[in-house]
């Protein structure tokens, strides 16, 4: 599925936070926790013409839907600035705001450089 | 399934197939496609993995638009299941079904109402397992 995930340097770790909407994902990643996120769009991977694919442990945090994704909410403006909008409209759409935040810890990664896969990826461990 | 709506799905540039790898991890590989007069959908056979005849995958196609003050116009995407069958170098894709989303079909806010089931199963679950 497109996801709009975030980095954090500190940790290592990438985060998507979902709406319960939208959860299948989040269903899915109780049963089994192992991902993947492919940053292959160059218009919204920021990564040029490579390709990225992180493999790692996803865990679904969805004690506070109305508020633990908030302390996402200045990477998320970022990358979608309309996204105040959205938020200035929050009893309209409450169940959009109503997010299980997803945290990945990496364990490998694959890339492509220059998104050539007619070649075998490169491989790093995370 | 829904029906795959060949027009559209040929608006797409590229495709990202993604299947269950032996480490049991998702691995998902972006590759280029092309549908054939028949409606046949033909992918090009990514270097890796190596054998992908025959296998159960979801094949993304999907387009953003990038917004000169940030974020995203144009959303949508399609997700299909199938199977591939290797094919002389190519990828043969049998699709057998389909969830989308083009935003300029179906608005956001009417995505969402949509998707209210999904919400509701999902607090419904959360709340047995506080009651539990």
């Amino acid at each position: 599925m497109p996801l709009l995930p975030f980095y954090l340097p500190d940790s290592g770790k990438f985060v998507v936070t979902s709406s319960i909407l939208f959860s299948k994902k989040a269903e899915n990643v109780k049963k089994n926790p192992k991902v993947s996120l492919l940053f292959s769009n160059p218009e919204g991977s920021k990564a040029g013409k490579h390709a990225v694919l992180v493999q790692g442990i996803a865990h679904a945090d969805d004690s506070d839907l109305d508020h633990g994704w908030e302390k996402y909410l200045s990477y998320w403006r970022k990358k979608e600035p309309y996204i105040d909008a959205y938020l200035a409209e929050r009893e309209k759409f409450g169940w959009f705001w109503k997010r299980i935040v997803v945290q990945v810890e990496p364990k490998k990664i694959l890339a492509w450089k220059n998104g050539d896969t007619s070649q075998a990826p490169e491989e790093f461990g995370a | 399934m829904p029906s795959l709506d060949y027009q559209r799905l040929g608006n797409f540039r590229y495709a990202v197939i993604t299947l269950i790898g032996d480490d049991g991890f998702p691995f998902s590989v972006s590759t280029d496609f092309k549908i054939l007069p028949d409606k046949k959908i033909v992918l090009q056979k990514p270097a890796w993995p190596s054998k992908l005849d025959g296998k159960r995958v979801n094949v993304l196609f999907n387009h953003i638009t990038g917004l000169p003050g940030g974020g995203y116009g144009e959303r949508r995407y399609m997700l299909v299941w199938g199977t591939t069958h290797e094919d002389r170098g190519t990828l043969r894709f049998e699709p057998e079904s389909l969830s989308e989303w083009d935003e300029k079909i179906l608005a956001f806010d009417q995505y969402c109402a949509k998707c209210a089931p999904q919400g509701a199963k999902y607090l419904g679950t959360l709340q047995a397992s506080v009651e539990a």
